[in-house]
């Protein structure tokens, strides 16, 4: 009997103290034990750190509500002090249409009755290419476009990119095959377009530009410095690349 | 005979009908992809109404003849020429485009490759990707391993009791006095007096272990390996990045022009789900709640709402305030590849974690480190092996560096090609230790 009373007080004990071990395992939520806290959170204001509680004071205000915002409209990115760095990146002069409120969700955005797409087919690319540049300016359009549109058109543009292959989109457009000019199609990644949508908070204008350059290479192999100056030689395929300059 | 050579024949028109029948399919579906899928999908509406069977929509709705054929080609005609077409304008209003240098039988052919099609065939692919699964057998694992100890402490003690008994027992038939009163300790303690040196010896290791393993516990404080906060959509890297080869510097696009990498804004995110909105229900459950965070209606032609919510993320990767680490610096300047310190996220069934070392060493290409993730040791070890472009020896990374190989040269020749014995220089011989890099 005596001994039957000490097994189970053993047995509890032992229980017990696999609960308490168990209890221990890692709480995925908890970045683990920290020392001198004052050192690690930072009094200036740090992207997605939540203030709510700064040297052990809550301060409610300061609890993290927002998270990865698209900047106020009308706001201008500090583009440096080079001129021609900061002319190309001025505001676009094109006002996306009244339409794109419900379709793309721009209602913080000045909006435009007039269609500013046909119009835009006036604009030609604001990244004049030469011998010097041409070179960089396709191997970076060729990096931005990889990286910002290939997974839906495809690396060859030919609207064949992992994304609808995977089968999660019934298909995209075939930028190889696709006849509008570079302003309309500034527009369109600009402000987005059909199911596409706005591109201009990931690219600057200098990007787009840049990405537009990559594109009309991929149309057409022999695009280059001369096929947009529209110089006699290679007028036939400048055309359709390049309407009006 | 006759009959066999009739049957044959019939075959053979099937074959060719059907052949036929591909062909048009391939045509169909090549030009629905190129021409109409940036507005139009199969079976949801989306800019475009969705177009499943939508011939014979028209056609119930009183539609002329072929005036669907024409509106393809030019909507503005057929709209002046039938009411029904000019009834549709009102689905959205988005203008569809024309497309005069369609023909009738392409057009015809496109409609029969969209009714050809079968709802949810041929995309069920990426949903397998969605389970999770080795994180929970592990901790199976563990717990199998806590029950058998458990049931070997259980046995040990039941051993122990029994032995009592028969001792207790034997004692009594040979007419002894067994000490009762004797507990497990003194049992124990009397062992050991027994077997001193022995006792000594295992006290010693027992002491020594129970040291090693306090500081191992000490060198985890302020480490953040493993480190998963719950965030407020399960996001799954692997569907994203893996699946569907989006690249991780579209979401995170300000990794190449500011210090932080950056959380995709909601308006990136509908750049993809305004199209999907999901297959299983637990898909769809995580993308309503991108459609709540942007206001948008995913019904009809689905439209925004200028309602907006916050979605907030949980920062994983989080270093102390001393320190400053520049992400532009990283992947544009020194192009240091993602998955060197977050792993391969195409393979991250779950939400983003700071990956353990050993992980990260998994990794191909990947420079192989020893040092916890996130540590200051981990940084430097990297500085010291991480090779830099060789500036002026090769012209792939010009600029930032060739500029430093070029100071190199002209101020200390022989320090440079001292740099230079090993093949390769690393980081740290180019500052890449100095105190103040980081810490300022």
């Amino acid at each position: 009997m005596k001994i039957n009373r000490k097994i189970i007080v053993r047995l509890s004990v032992v229980v017990a103290g696999v609960a308490v071990m168990s209890s221990c395992s890692a709480d995925k939520d908890s970045a683990g034990l920290e020392y001198m806290p004052d050192m690690y959170r930072s009094a200036a204001i740090e992207p997605y750190v939540d203030y709510g509680e700064i040297r052990e004071v809550t301060h409610d205000d300061l609890k993290v509500r927002l998270s990865a915002m698209v900047p106020p409209s009308g706001t201008i990115p500090f583009y440096g002090t080079d001129s021609m760095t900061v002319a190309l990146n001025l505001p676009y002069h094109r006002l996306a249409n009244t339409s794109f409120k419900l379709s793309h969700g721009m209602y913080d955005a000045e909006l435009t009755d007039v269609n500013e797409y046909e119009a835009a087919a006036a604009d030609g690319n604001m990244i004049k290419l030469t011998e010097e540049n041409v070179e960089g300016i396709f191997a970076k359009g060729k990096e931005l476009y990889n990286v910002n549109c290939a997974h839906c058109h495809g690396d060859k543009g030919d609207g064949n990119g992992p994304m609808v292959e995977s089968g999660a989109y019934v298909g995209a457009a075939v930028l190889t095959s696709l006849e509008i000019s570079d302003g309309q199609m500034f527009y369109s990644i600009y402000y987005g377009k059909g199911q596409m949508g706005a591109h201009s908070s990931i690219l600057n204008k200098e990007e787009i530009w840049t990405v537009i350059h990559y594109i009309n290479k991929l149309k057409d192999g022999s695009y280059g410095p001369g096929s947009e100056m529209m110089t006699e030689e290679v007028e036939e395929t400048s055309e359709e690349n390049q309407p009006t300059e | 005979m006759f009959r066999n050579y009739s049957n044959w024949c019939l075959s053979a028109i099937f074959m060719l009908f059907i052949a036929g029948a591909q062909n048009v399919q391939a045509q169909g579906d090549g030009l629905f992809k190129a021409k109409c899928a940036t507005c139009h999908q199969v079976f949801k509406d989306g800019t475009g109404p969705k177009l499943f069977e939508v011939r014979k929509k028209w056609e119930d709705g009183g539609a002329k003849e072929g005036s669907i054929i024409q509106w393809v080609n030019n909507w503005e005609a057929a709209v002046a020429n039938d009411p029904y077409a000019a009834s549709i304008t009102a689905y959205s209003p988005t203008n569809m485009n024309k497309f005069p240098d369609l023909s009738e039988e392409q057009i015809v052919s496109i409609f029969d490759w969209i009714d050809s099609q079968e709802e949810g065939g041929g995309q069920a692919a990426t949903t397998a990707d969605m389970t999770a699964g080795g994180e929970q057998e592990e901790s199976s694992l563990n717990w199998i391993w806590i029950v058998i100890g458990v049931m070997f402490l259980v046995i040990v003690l039941a051993v122990g009791g029994v032995r009592r008994q028969l001792r207790s027992a034997a004692a009594e038939e040979d007419g002894e006095d067994f000490d009762d009163s004797m507990t497990y300790l003194d049992e124990i303690k009397q062992w050991a007096w027994v077997n001193r040196k022995y006792a000594g010896l295992i006290g010693l290791v027992a002491v020594i272990s129970v040291i090693v393993v306090l500081f191992l516990g000490l060198y985890t404080i302020g480490t953040v390996e493993d480190y998963q906060p719950s965030q407020p959509i399960e996001f799954p890297h692997s569907v994203h990045a893996g699946t569907n080869g989006i690249d991780c510097k579209y979401c995170h696009n300000s990794v190449t022009k500011s210090r932080t990498a950056g959380l995709p804004t909601v308006n990136v995110c509908m750049n993809c789900h305004k199209q999907i909105s999901g297959r299983t229900a637990d898909q769809q459950a995580k993308i309503q709640k991108i459609y709540d965070a942007a206001g948008y209606l995913p019904e009809g032609a689905g439209e925004y709402t200028g309602v907006t919510k916050e979605i907030v993320w949980n920062k994983v990767h989080v270093l102390p305030d001393h320190v400053y680490f520049n992400h532009r610096q990283h992947v544009v300047v020194g192009g240091v590849d993602c998955k060197q310190c977050h792993g391969d996220m195409t393979k991250m069934t779950q939400t983003a974690k700071v990956q353990p070392v050993s992980e990260l060493n998994k990794v191909e290409g990947n420079v192989q480190l020893t040092k916890t993730t996130l540590t200051m040791g981990w940084c430097i070890e990297c500085h010291m092996e991480k090779e830099i472009s060789m500036g002026s020896l090769d012209n792939k990374n010009d600029g930032y560096y060739n500029e430093i190989h070029k100071r190199l040269l002209n101020n200390d020749k022989s320090l440079y090609e001292q740099y230079l014995e090993d093949g390769k220089v690393t980081v740290s011989e180019l500052g890449g230790w100095e105190c103040a890099k980081c810490h300022y």
